[in-house]
């Protein structure tokens, strides 16, 4: 099937600008019209007043689907958060988690969403017991696979073995593109040069990352202790020497910062979005900093275009803006500008 | 949300009841990126000029309602949401209040999204006048 990539932007992109009261649901959904873009990704929690019974009215929905038109954008994907420790004594139940699961379902589905983001903390059996749901509403569920996980990967193949097992055409995947970062985000690099980083020992971070990307990263193991399996990933890929590189170097708390900070970034081949394009139903278009020549600073948006048109990807390549994180401190944030940069760059990236 | 200014600057003040100044209080935002229900919420710690208030001297006012941190705990109810953004009002119980005059706050947010592995620590100061 020949490719059809479609854009769309995560209002989670526009946070600082919401959080300064300077844009509404409203205003996010308008500079989302404005770049381009004709889908909307949502996080219910974080635009919604009073989660979630507006979405049970009939008022609200009139006014979403009246902006939806108004601005052309087409619900791309429903970004849900399963408040599994709800209460600080207990984890919900199995049954509660997924009444939750179906709950999200259908909020998703009220609002003309037909992908649900769930993350990768949903254990297994709670996505199992809500496929039927999941079907019957016609919303599919997409496990984020977000750094330090990665497809094609022992983590993923629990995963795997679920579909395979259960049949479901409800179940995939959702890529971040953070785990296709060639480079370190240059804001990143800055915030701990800000920070008093030496530019030796960022020199030996950086040189660290390249040479990780270049021999290829060891995958993460799936393991329901997260921790565990994130710091035999890290140690994996050479997280041990790198800190006694730098500390040998005479880093100190920034250095370090940054040596430590650099491990929330990978690199996975981009054939593994063409081996597994028939779970991958939607993607996260991670991004840092887009220069003013439209070029990202980490993330690989040509090979994984590249890859998707190879593999005839039908879904939406949805911005997602985390560069704010790394300026607030220091300096104001521009999510508009850095979403209208991204998408141009993706646009030219699928059309070029 | 690491490194943003989270007082309201124009909301420092004491509070009085019945002719009395029972306290002070303020105004913040979560340090998160969505709004949460109250129960999520692990601590909040406030420390002017040096002293630390304690935990059950705290409250947290939403929506008009005002909540112990215990209170807290089990506060899950829409109309209670800490909206993203949205400031909530940090009232706490002090005979006298503060004095008039220049102060300064520390106060240390941690809040847990299950996902998380880890709470969300935020840590923000700021000088004030009463």
């Amino acid at each position: 099937m020949s490719a059809d990539i479609k854009r769309s932007v995560s209002l989670y992109s526009y946070q600082d600008e919401y959080y300064n009261k300077q844009l509404d649901l409203e205003g996010c959904l308008r500079e989302t019209a404005k770049t381009g873009a004709t889908g909307v990704e949502l996080l219910a929690e974080q635009m919604i007043r009073r989660f979630p019974l507006p979405i049970e009215t009939e008022e609200f929905r009139e006014q979403w689907f009246g902006w939806l038109q108004k601005y052309g954008l087409t619900p791309s994907c429903y970004d849900a958060f399963l408040e599994f420790k709800l209460y600080d004594n207990r984890t919900l139940t199995l049954s509660e988690q997924v009444n939750m699961m179906k709950r999200d379902i259908r909020l998703a589905s009220l609002l003309g969403f037909t992908n649900l983001r769930t993350l990768v903390s949903t254990p297994m059996n709670v996505i199992e017991g809500s496929l039927e749901y999941a079907e019957k509403m016609g919303v599919r569920i997409g496990l984020e696979v977000h750094a330090p996980f990665s497809l094609n990967s022992s983590w993923a193949d629990g995963y795997m073995e679920m579909i395979q097992r259960t049949g479901t055409k409800y179940f995939g995947f959702i890529p971040d593109m953070g785990i296709f970062c060639k480079n370190l985000p240059d804001v990143v690099r800055e915030k701990w040069l800000r920070r008093g980083a030496k530019p030796e020992c960022v020199k030996i971070v950086d040189e660290c990352y390249l040479e990780r990307v270049a021999k290829g990263f060891t995958k993460i193991k799936y393991d329901l202790n997260l921790g565990k399996a994130n710091m035999e990933y890290r140690m994996a890929n050479g997280m041990g020497e790198m800190m006694a590189a730098v500390e040998k170097a005479g880093g100190k708390e920034a250095d370090m910062g940054y040596a430590f900070e650099s491990f929330v970034f990978s690199w996975s081949d981009p054939q593994d979005l063409i081996d597994n394009i028939d779970y991958i139903y939607h993607t996260h278009a991670k991004c840092y900093n887009t220069h003013e020549d439209y070029v990202e600073t980490a993330t690989a948006i040509p090979e994984v275009v590249a890859a998707f048109k190879k593999a005839g990807y039908q879904g939406f390549l949805s911005t997602e803006y985390e560069g704010g994180e790394h300026l607030r401190a220091d300096s104001p944030v521009d999510s508009i500008e850095q979403v209208r940069r991204h998408q141009e760059a993706l646009r030219r990236a699928i059309e070029g | 949300m690491a490194g943003r200014q989270y007082y309201n600057p124009e909301a420092f003040r004491n509070v009085t009841e019945d002719g009395k100044v029972i306290g002070y209080s303020f105004e913040i935002k979560a340090q998160y990126y969505r709004g949460i229900t109250l129960s999520i919420i692990r601590d909040l710690k406030v420390t002017v000029d040096g002293e630390t208030a304690d935990r059950e001297n705290v409250r947290l006012t939403i929506n008009g309602v005002m909540f112990t941190l215990e209170e807290c705990r089990t506060v899950i109810d829409s109309d209670y949401r800490w909206e993203f953004g949205d400031y909530a009002t940090v009232t706490v119980l002090k005979e006298g209040g503060l004095t008039d005059g220049p102060h300064h706050i520390l106060c240390h947010q941690s809040i847990a999204p299950s996902y998380m592995p880890f709470t969300v620590e935020a840590d923000c100061e700021a000088d004030f006048t009463i």
